[in-house]
C-alpha cells in the first residue's frame, strides 16, 4: 500500500518535471538562429512565399502565444503539426518510436542476457585469465566510438562475409507486416509469417550489438564488482559452511544481492540507449526517431523536436521511476 | 535441445537467403533522404520529386537525344501549342486519350484545375509557373494560358515538377478547404507512368508501374527506392547485389567501386554549381579591385584536383556550360597572386582580414574553406573559417550579416534565367538569390529585359552583355560545376541522366 502511495506520489512529480522540459525544449530550439519559413519555402524562394508559410504556420506570432498554443494542444494530447510534412507530430512519431522502442527493447535484452552471466564468470574467475578476458571486452565496448564500431560491423558482417543485413528492418522488398505495436518482431509473429519474423531478427542483430556494446561493457563490469563484494560477505562463507552448492549460492543468494546497482544502471541505461540511438540508427539506416529528430533538427521543425524530446524525456524519467519502485521493492530496508 | 536450436538456425539462414534484388523486374534505387510530402503543388524538394516526377505527365517534357538528357523540352501531354506574337498568350492543344487511374480524363480543363491549385496554394512550386495571370479552357482540349507578360522561360517552366497534372477529382479528399493538401502529401493522383503504392516512411517507396500508360508500359514491374542515409551504407548495398543504383556517393568512396567488375560508375556534367559569395554591401568589399583579388587568389585547378578528386569544371562565368546563354568567352579568374597583391594595393586594402562562413551541407567545403585560407594567405589577407547549422547559416545569408559564404545552386528549369535573373537582379537581395547583395544598374536593366523576352537569339545578347560586366565586377567566385557520378550495377540499362532532373529517374525506360 505505502509502494503504492509512493508511486502516486512520483507520477505527480512527472507533471512538474516534463512541463519544465517542455519550457526549455521550447526556449532552446527557438534560440536556434534560423527561419523555418524559409527551411519550408525552399532554398529559391521568395519573399511573399515564406511570409505566406510564416502566417499559415502562425510562426508570425508571439513565442510566448506560441508556447501556450503547444502547451494547450499537448493537454489534449496534441503535439502539432510538423511544419516539414504538415503532418500530425504524433502519427510521425507513431511511425518511428516503435522502430527505437524495439531496437532498444533487443539491445537491452542483449545486455542483460550477456551482460549478467559475463559479469558472474568474471567474478568468479577473479583475476585468472577469463576475467582478463572479459575486461579487454569491456574495455573495448567503454572506448569504442559507436560510429566505428557500426562501420567495421557492417564491413565484416555485412560486406565482406555476408552473414547479416547491413541496413533497414527487414530487406526492402518485403513488404512490413500490418501495425499492430509497431514492433516487427512481434507484429510479423502476430501475422504467422515466420520467414518475416526471421527476416527481421536477423535485420536487428547487428544494430541491436552496435546500441548496446557500451552499456553491456559497464553492466559487465558492474555485475563483476558486485557480486565480488558480496561473495566476500559473512554469510556467503556462513552458506559454504552449511554445505550449500555452489551453484545455489552463487545464483540465489549473491546475484540477487548484487542486484540492485544492476537494475539501477540498466533502467538508466534504457534511457539512454532510447537518445543514444541516433548514430546508431544513421549507421544501420534504421528507421526510428533518431534519423527523424536530425532531419527536424536540421529542418527547423519545431514542432517535431519538441515532440521527440518530450517522448524521450518521459521515457528516461519513467524508467527512474520504476527503477526506484524496483530498489524498494528488492531491499525492505530503503524507506520512502 | 541444441539440436532443435540448430535446425532452427538452419531454418532461419534458408529464409533469410540471398540478394534479392537480383529479380529482374524489381528496381531498387538507394538514396540519402526520405520523402517529405508528395504534393506536386507543394514541394520544392528534389528528393520529393523523385517520386512525385514518374507518377504524373506535364504538358512537356525534356527531351532525350541519343540517350541523353537535353535541356530542350518536347511535347508529352500538350500535343501542339503557338505562342501570340507579343509572348504573352500560349494556346495549348492537349493530347487525346489519356486519363487518370479513375478513368477521368486528362483535358484541358484538368490542366486549368492544377495549375490553380498550384497558384492558389502559392508555396515554392507556384513561384516557377507563376507568370501566368489567366487561364481559358477554349475547348475540351484547347487551353489558352495568358501571362502577365512575355515570360522567356515559360516554357521550361512547365516541365518542372510543380507544373505536375493532377486530377481534378482528388477534390474528394479534401478536408478544411485544403485542397486536397493533406491527401496528396501521401498519395498520388496523375497520369503517369507509374503509381505510389507504399510508402514506409523512413524505409522505402513502392512505386508500381502502369501497364496501361499511354506512351507505353515501363520495362520494370516495380521500383523500389530505399533510404539509406549513410553513403557507406549505399555503397556496400550496391555491391552486395542489394540495390540497383546508388544516389550520393561520396568521392573517397568512389575509386573502390570502380575496381569492382559487376558495378558501372558513370559520371555526367550537371548544372549544380558551387561559388562564394562575396558580399557587396560590407565596406571592406564594396572596391571591385578588392573582389578581383580575391578571385585572382583562389587555386581553382587544385580544388578541382584534389578535393573533388577531378570530378569538377571550372566554371566560366555565372551561366554554366551546357545551358544556352553560356558565354564561352567570358572573362575567366586564374590564379594569379602578384595581380591579386597589386589590386589590393592599388584598393588601400592591404592586411585584410576576413570572415568565411559555410555549413556542413556538402561534403567537400569544409576542405574547400581550408584551402582558400592558404589560397588567401599568400595574397596576404587572413580569413578566418566558420561552420554553421545550414539554417543558421541561411539566416545570416539572408540578412546579409556575412562577409564571404560558400553555397551550392542548381537551376529548377533549363533557363539562364535561374542564374542570371536570381543572382544579380537587385530586387533579390538574400535568400532569394542575390546573395552577394550586388546591385548595378546597367546589370538590372539587362537582365530585366532579358526577362521578359521570348525572343531567344535577343535573350542570349542581353545576357552575354550583363556577363562581361559582371565578371568584371566580380561579386562572386565562381568555383566549379560539379559532376554527378552515379554508380549502378552492370546489368541496368536505359538510365537517362538529365541535369535538369537532379535525383530525378527515368524510371520509364529502365530494364535489367
Amino acid at each position: 500500500m505505502r509502494v503504492f502511495r509512493y508511486v502516486l506520489k512520483r507520477l505527480a512529480y512527472l507533471v512538474p518535471v516534463l512541463f519544465g522540459v517542455t519550457v526549455l525544449a521550447f526556449i532552446i530550439s527557438h534560440a536556434i538562429p534560423g527561419d523555418p519559413a524559409a527551411m519550408i519555402a525552399g532554398p529559391k524562394a521568395s519573399r511573399e512565399a515564406i511570409e505566406q508559410i510564416r502566417i499559415s504556420h502562425g510562426l508570425d506570432r508571439p513565442l510566448v502565444v506560441q508556447y501556450l498554443s503547444f502547451a494547450g494542444g499537448l493537454l489534449r494530447g496534441d503535439l502539432g503539426v510538423s511544419i516539414r510534412n504538415h503532418r500530425p507530430v504524433t502519427a510521425d512519431l507513431a511511425d518511428f518510436f516503435p522502430a527505437t522502442l524495439e531496437l532498444t527493447l533487443a539491445s537491452m535484452t542483449l545486455c542483460l542476457l550477456v551482460g549478467i552471466p559475463l559479469g558472474i564468470i568474471a567474478a568468479l574467475r577473479r583475476n585468472r585469465i577469463t576475467d582478463h578476458l572479459i575486461r579487454v571486452f569491456s574495455v573495448f565496448g567503454v572506448s569504442m566510438p559507436v560510429f566505428w564500431l557500426g562501420l567495421m560491423l557492417l564491413f565484416v558482417f555485412y560486406r565482406n562475409l555476408g552473414w547479416l543485413p547491413g541496413s533497414g528492418r527487414i530487406d526492402a522488398v518485403l513488404t512490413p507486416p500490418a501495425q499492430v505495436t509497431g514492433l516487427y518482431l512481434i507484429d510479423s509473429l502476430l501475422e504467422g509469417n515466420l520467414p518475416l519474423f526471421a527476416n527481421a531478427l536477423w535485420h536487428i542483430i547487428l544494430p541491436a550489438f552496435c546500441l548496446s556494446y557500451v552499456y553491456l561493457a559497464i553492466i559487465t563490469r558492474v555485475v563483476r564488482s558486485s557480486m565480488i563484494a558480496v561473495l566476500g560477505q559473512e554469510f556467503i562463507t556462513t552458506a559454504r559452511a552449511y554445505g550449500i552448492s555452489e551453484a545455489v549460492i552463487v545464483l540465489k543468494h549473491a546475484f540477487k544481492n548484487s542486484l540492485i546497482p544492476t537494475v539501477t544502471i540498466t533502467g538508466l541505461s534504457l534511457g539512454e540507449l532510447m537518445g543514444g540511438a541516433i548514430l546508431t540508427e544513421t549507421i544501420f539506416a534504421w528507421p526510428g526517431m533518431g534519423k527523424y529528430v536530425v532531419d527536424s533538427v536540421n529542418a527547423l521543425d519545431f514542432p517535431a523536436i519538441m515532440g521527440f524530446t518530450l517522448v524521450v524525456a518521459t521515457v528516461y524519467v519513467a524508467m527512474n521511476l520504476v527503477v526506484d519502485v524496483l530498489y524498494a521493492l528488492l531491499n525492505p530496508r530503503i524507506r520512502y | 535441445m541444441r539440436k532443435t536450436l540448430f535446425s532452427l538456425l538452419t531454418c532461419m539462414l534458408l529464409f533469410v537467403g540471398p540478394a534479392l534484388a537480383e529479380n529482374q523486374e524489381t528496381l531498387v534505387v538507394g538514396v540519402s533522404s526520405d520523402i517529405h510530402t508528395l504534393d506536386p503543388g507543394v514541394s520544392s524538394d528534389n528528393y520529393d520529386w523523385r517520386q512525385i516526377y514518374p507518377c504524373y505527365d506535364r504538358l512537356v517534357k525534356y527531351k532525350v537525344i541519343n540517350g541523353e538528357g537535353s535541356t530542350e523540352v518536347e511535347p508529352q501531354a500538350a500535343e501542339s501549342w503557338s505562342v501570340s506574337a507579343d509572348g504573352t498568350i500560349w494556346t495549348f492543344t492537349i493530347r487525346q486519350g489519356i486519363s487518370f487511374a479513375d478513368g477521368t480524363p486528362l483535358d484541358a480543363a484538368a490542366v486549368k484545375f492544377s495549375f490553380d491549385r498550384t497558384l492558389k496554394i502559392g508555396k515554392g512550386p507556384a513561384d516557377n509557373i507563376g507568370a501566368i495571370a489567366s487561364m481559358q479552357v477554349l475547348e475540351p482540349y484547347t487551353l489558352k494560358i495568358t501571362l502577365k507578360n512575355a515570360y522567356g522561360p515559360f516554357l521550361q517552366t512547365l516541365a518542372t515538377d510543380g507544373a505536375s497534372i493532377i486530377n481534378p477529382k482528388v477534390l474528394q479528399h479534401e478536408k478544411d478547404g485544403d485542397l486536397a493538401q493533406a491527401w496528396l502529401a501521401e498519395n498520388t493522383d496523375g497520369s503517369g507512368p507509374f503509381v505510389l503504392t507504399e510508402w514506409t516512411r523512413g524505409q522505402r517507396a513502392v512505386l508500381e508501374a502502369k501497364a496501361d500508360y499511354w506512351g507505353g508500359a515501363p520495362k520494370i514491374k516495380k521500383t523500389i527506392v530505399r533510404f539509406m542515409s549513410e553513403s557507406a551504407d549505399r555503397r556496400m548495398a550496391l555491391e552486395r547485389g542489394d540495390i540497383d543504383i546508388a544516389e550520393n556517393i561520396l568521392v573517397d568512396q568512389i575509386p573502390a567501386l570502380e575496381q569492382n567488375p559487376d558495378i558501372a560508375v558513370k559520371r555526367y556534367p550537371s548544372q549544380l554549381v558551387e561559388y562564394v559569395y562575396i558580399n557587396c554591401q560590407k565596406p571592406a568589399l564594396s572596391d571591385k579591385r578588392v573582389r578581383q583579388a580575391l578571385n585572382y587568389a583562389v587555386d581553382y585547378q587544385g580544388i578541382i584536383d584534389h578535393v573533388l578528386q577531378g570530378n569538377g569544371v571550372q566554371m566560366r562565368g555565372p551561366v554554366p556550360k551546357g545551358m544556352w546563354g553560356h558565354k564561352e568567352d567570358v572573362y575567366q579568374y586564374r590564379r594569379d597572386v602578384d595581380k591579386a597583391k597589386a589590386l589590393l594595393k592599388q584598393a588601400g586594402a592591404e592586411g585584410l582580414s576576413l570572415t568565411l562562413i559555410y555549413s556542413d551541407r556538402r561534403a567537400a567545403w569544409e576542405q574547400i574553406a581550408t584551402v582558400m585560407q592558404s589560397n588567401f594567405r599568400d595574397i596576404g589577407v587572413d580569413l578566418k573559417l566558420e561552420l554553421m547549422a545550414n539554417p543558421t547559416l541561411r539566416d545570416r545569408v539572408d540578412k546579409g550579416d556575412f562577409e564571404l559564404c560558400l553555397g551550392a545552386w542548381s537551376p529548377d528549369f533549363a533557363d539562364p534565367y535561374m542564374f542570371m535573373n536570381f543572382w544579380f537582379e537587385s530586387d533579390k537581395w538574400g535568400l532569394p538569390g542575390n546573395r552577394s547583395f550586388y546591385k548595378n544598374e546597367q546589370v538590372d536593366t539587362l537582365v530585366k529585359k532579358a526577362a521578359v523576352s521570348s525572343d531567344q537569339a535577343e535573350r542570349v545578347t542581353l545576357y552575354h552583355q550583363a556577363q562581361d560586366i559582371i565578371m568584371e565586377d566580380a561579386p562572386y567566385i565562381f568555383l566549379y560545376q560539379v559532376q554527378t557520378i552515379v554508380p549502378m550495377r552492370k546489368n541496368v540499362q536505359g538510365y537517362v541522366y538529365n541535369p535538369m532532373l537532379e535525383s530525378m529517374y527515368n524510371f520509364e525506360a529502365i530494364s535489367k
